[in-house]
């Protein structure tokens, strides 16, 4: 068969950009680490998303000194956690799946992007050194709220980051004559201990208590309120632990209208 | 098909047979294309993609890490 | 030495009838992808946004399943009469496959454009909102998908009456050499076979039972993945038909012959070979594929560029012949010597130029790795709006201003405003796709009706997203102009009656003929198993490793309505009120 020469050298330079583009993406794999998203990450029936012991109560978990796990749940029109906050120079790894349809998981501005498909889980690790705020998207179609599926993703300096979780448990009401326990539970994420303080305020008062929490765990710190010092009627208190606060109100008092402790509702004297 | 050369149109052309085709402009052309495609290509890759960080770098096998 | 219509006054028939229903559908698909460019830029939004997916999905479906495909049945249907100089063996076969193909299409259509109108009785609940990829679980009525069938069902009842003239011809020619436009009509064919097998299965085993009730789940990624088997291929089946006009028609419109018909033939067995297992390049960020099959697809895309290398050499050296012909001289200054003048010429000139850069894009999209810069990010419509929307679309718009006269013994009717309609395509192309590409790179995402989001903004680096939407919707609006001019020309011409044109329906012969091919390139049946060996080897083990993690079926995996009627007002009442505000 006739080739004419020129054609040949075209031959040849189109066999050497064929190559020459084979060879980048291979570098960008295999000298750069740049690796793509795979079936590593395993399966997951839609319906087992809720009770899964980690897609069950989406979001960062901390696994390693500077490792994170992030657990994504992508649905229309969102995704839970909406908002991730993870410390500068980390490495994170994202497990994204979808409880209904395909979506995306797409750091924008970023080439953290990946395919959500429900039955499947997508496992991505990516390196976030700058604290920066992200937005993240949804590129797959996915019905009429496709263009509201939105996330944002934090990455935070490193004193300004933690795992902490504070809940609290009170009475609504006291007696007069007794005792309300406020207990604060407060948990810790992190893989280091927790030193800090558990402050409550009610009424006038300000009780603290300094507590540490261990990696990974939780530990209850409870105040004795005596209702007689606060008086009748309803006091507001604000239990804080770092930059987290749970407030509510504490009835002082007999309730008129209703049971007392004599039993006995009505007055005759 | 029955084989048919020149048509209707006036023509002040002349015919160039097989032998005396020399496609230079077609070279030149396409040597301008491959040029363009190389810079484009390393631009794209070296300084768009690669600029664009963070990338994702591969699945981490932890304790906790895999479902 | 005569006009086609005069050779074939039948097929001639039935080429016009396929070519006037392509323009019907490019017509809406046109309106509705200025809609678009306006309504996602936020120039001018007259619907609720829900209803852009259903402008989307017509868009796409229309124009890349209709227009495109009942053209390049003409164009086949020319190619293999003309070339084999006989008719078709049995025109009823013709007019049945035409007539699976419009069924279906009508099908397809209604169940797309019943989406704008809600709640109304019957029609409304017949909606396919789906986009062109029709993903699981998104799911359309079961009348979309049985479109879908029986119109691909057409294209393969199409392919046999070509090869069935092709068998009758070689009984009479029995050493003779396939002429190369039926040699590309064939090759091309058994590639779309091939190819559709893939998303047949998907629709006829999967998606159709689901959507009528009759299998409760599917597997999202393997319907997924046979929709991209198919995928890729099917941008071929566009291509393939481009590239023959511009091996077969350029050479000889710019007063040349075809460099070299071995070459051609060696660029459509490539086709044949490599243009279905690589579909796996369209999932390069999907969990559930291996790296390794990943990077298997990359080499085999990348290969398949050689095939497009080589037609640009091919081409554009057949029309330096002409122009050397006609007096051209020096490296570069023999362009001026091609006929600019002439829209057939100028149209495909230009398209061949765009594919150029298109081509690049696509060089991009092929890389495994650098994906994750544009995957599902608007670079990729930029991508191929230039190769469909430009290399196929305004070849096929340009080769109808030499077919249609060749159809009708009408001339055609005023080529300054043709020549005018390809360079205004092309320069509006430039703005819109050029914009696109950016606004790809800086993060802004494809198929959404409002790329505005609550609590972050795209960084354009240099210049800004503002910018951007204006070149989105200039190069839209000037599309849109284009298409205007082109509707205006087509009709004239269509009406021209008495004007008198007497151009043969000939191909001047390649300087280097089909003598000079090596026979075994003749020889289909070692090609299309080499490329079925091709596709088993990419596919069997991905499809494998799908259905063994997560079931044939999948787990549990629901229908989804994506846009349900209670959640829009209907388009039409919208609109109505828009209008009637507007007019009071």
């Amino acid at each position: 068969m006739n080739i004419h020469t020129y054609e040949k050298f075209w031959l040849i330079g189109a066999m050497v950009l064929i190559v020459a583009f084979i060879a980048t993406v291979t570098y960008g794999a295999a000298g750069l680490g740049i690796a793509m998203v795979d079936d590593e990450g395993g399966t997951i029936a839609p319906d087992e998303i809720g009770d899964h012991d980690k897609f069950g109560d989406p979001g960062v978990h901390q696994v390693g000194e500077n490792e994170y796990d992030v657990y994504v749940h992508a649905y229309t029109f969102g995704y839970s956690p909406d908002t991730i906050e993870i410390p500068e120079n980390s490495e994170v790894t994202f497990y994204v799946t979808s409880s209904d349809v395909t979506h995306s998981f797409t750091v924008v501005g970023t080439n953290v992007n990946t395919m959500v498909i429900p039955g499947e889980i997508a496992e991505i690790t990516a390196q976030f050194d700058e604290p920066e705020e992200y937005g993240i998207l949804c590129n797959e179609y996915c019905g009429f709220g496709h263009h509201d599926m939105e996330a944002e993703l934090h990455v935070v300096p490193e004193t300004e980051f933690d795992l902490t979780e504070l809940a609290v448990d009170a009475p609504d009401e006291v007696d007069t004559d007794d005792q309300a326990q406020v207990t604060a539970s407060v948990t810790n994420g992190m893989l280091e201990d927790l030193d800090t303080t558990v402050t409550l305020e009610i009424g006038n008062e300000t009780v603290e208590e300094d507590v540490t929490v261990a990696g990974d765990s939780s530990e209850d710190v409870t105040f004795a309120v005596d209702a007689s010092t606060l008086g009748d009627g309803d006091h507001d208190w604000t239990v804080t632990v770092d930059d987290y606060t749970e407030s509510d109100q504490l009835t002082v008092g007999t309730d008129d209208d209703g049971d007392s402790d004599d039993g006995d509702t009505t007055e005759e004297e | 098909m029955s084989s048919a050369t020149e048509q209707t149109e006036a023509d002040t052309s002349h015919e160039i047979g097989h032998d005396e085709y020399d496609p230079i402009g077609t070279l030149t052309l396409i040597g301008l294309y491959f040029v363009v495609l190389v810079l484009m290509w390393f631009y794209t890759y070296f300084i768009e993609f690669l600029g664009n960080d963070p990338t994702v770098i591969g699945s981490v096998v932890t304790a906790g890490g895999i479902v | 030495m005569s006009t086609y219509v005069d050779n074939f006054p039948e097929e001639a028939a039935i080429v016009r009838k396929a070519f006037y229903t392509s323009f019907v559908f490019l017509a809406l698909g046109g309106v509705f992808g200025l809609i678009q460019t306006l309504h996602r830029t936020d120039f001018l939004r007259f619907m609720d946004s829900a209803d852009y997916y259903t402008v989307l999905t017509a868009h796409g479906v229309f124009l890349v399943i209709a227009f495109t495909i009942f053209f390049l049945v003409g164009v086949f249907t020319w190619a293999v009469t003309t070339s084999l100089d006989r008719g078709l063996e049995d025109l009823r076969l013709t007019k049945l496959w035409f007539g699976l193909m419009s069924a279906g299409g009508l099908a397809a259509a209604i169940t797309i454009l019943s989406g704008f109108v809600g709640d109304a009785p019957i029609l409304g609940a017949l909606d396919a909102d789906v986009l062109f990829t029709f993903y699981t679980p998104l799911e359309a009525h079961p009348l979309f998908y049985i479109g879908l069938v029986v119109f691909v069902i057409g294209t393969w009842v199409a392919g046999a009456d070509w090869i069935r003239t092709w068998w009758s011809w070689r009984k009479d020619n029995p050493n003779e050499r396939i002429p190369l436009p039926t040699f590309m009509v064939i090759t091309t064919m058994i590639m779309w076979y091939i190819a559709t097998l893939g998303v047949a299965i998907a629709i006829i085993v999967f998606i159709l039972p689901w959507s009528l009730g009759l299998v409760e789940s599917v597997n999202p990624l393997l319907t997924r993945t046979l929709f991209w088997y198919f995928g890729h291929p099917v941008v071929y089946f566009w291509l393939m038909p481009a590239y023959m006009m511009w091996y077969l028609l350029l050479p000889k419109l710019a007063g040349g012959r075809l460099f070299s018909d071995p070459l051609a033939r060696v660029v459509f067995v490539l086709f044949l070979l490599l243009s279905t297992p690589v579909g796996i390049h369209h999932q390069y960020l999907d969990p559930g594929i291996s790296e390794g099959f990943k990077f298997i697809a990359m080499t085999n895309t990348m290969f398949l560029l050689l095939p497009s290398f080589l037609t640009a050499f091919t081409v554009v050296a057949s029309m330096e012949h002409g122009a050397r012909q006609n007096g051209g001289t020096g490296y570069l200054s023999w362009l001026g010597a091609l006929p600019w003048r002439d829209p057939a010429f100028t149209g495909m000139a230009l398209a061949g130029l765009m594919f150029a850069a298109g081509g690049f894009s696509g060089m991009v999209n092929a890389g495994m790795n650098i994906n994750y810069l544009v995957h599902n990010s608007l670079w990729v419509p930029g991508h191929f709006h230039l190769t469909v929307g430009t290399a196929v679309a305004l070849t096929f718009m340009a080769g109808a201003y030499w077919f249609l006269p060749q159809l009708t013994g009408n001339k055609l009717w005023s080529r300054p405003l043709a020549v005018g309609q390809t360079v205004i395509w092309f320069i509006g192309m430039s703005f819109m796709s050029n914009a696109m590409h950016r606004a790809g790179l800086i993060g802004m995402p494809r198929r959404t009706a409002e790329p505005q989001y609550e609590n972050f903004g795209f960084d354009a680096g240099v210049g800004s997203v503002a910018e951007l939407d204006a070149q989105i919707a200039l190069g839209g609006a000037l599309l849109t102009v284009s298409l205007l001019l082109f509707f205006v020309v087509i009709a004239m011409t269509a009406f021209n009656g008495d004007s008198d044109y007497t151009e043969s329906n000939s191909i001047p012969t390649p300087l280097s003929g089909p003598e000079d091919a090596p026979q075994v390139l003749d020889n289909l049946k070692l090609w299309t198993i080499l490329a079925i060996v091709l596709v088993i080897i990419a596919y069997s083990l991905p499809l494998a490793s799908i259905i063994d993690g997560r079931g044939l079926f999948g787990p549990g995996i629901e229908p989804f309505d994506p846009i349900p009627f209670s959640v829009v007002s209907t388009t039409l009442e919208l609109t109505a009120e828009h209008v009637t505000g507007v007019i009071r």
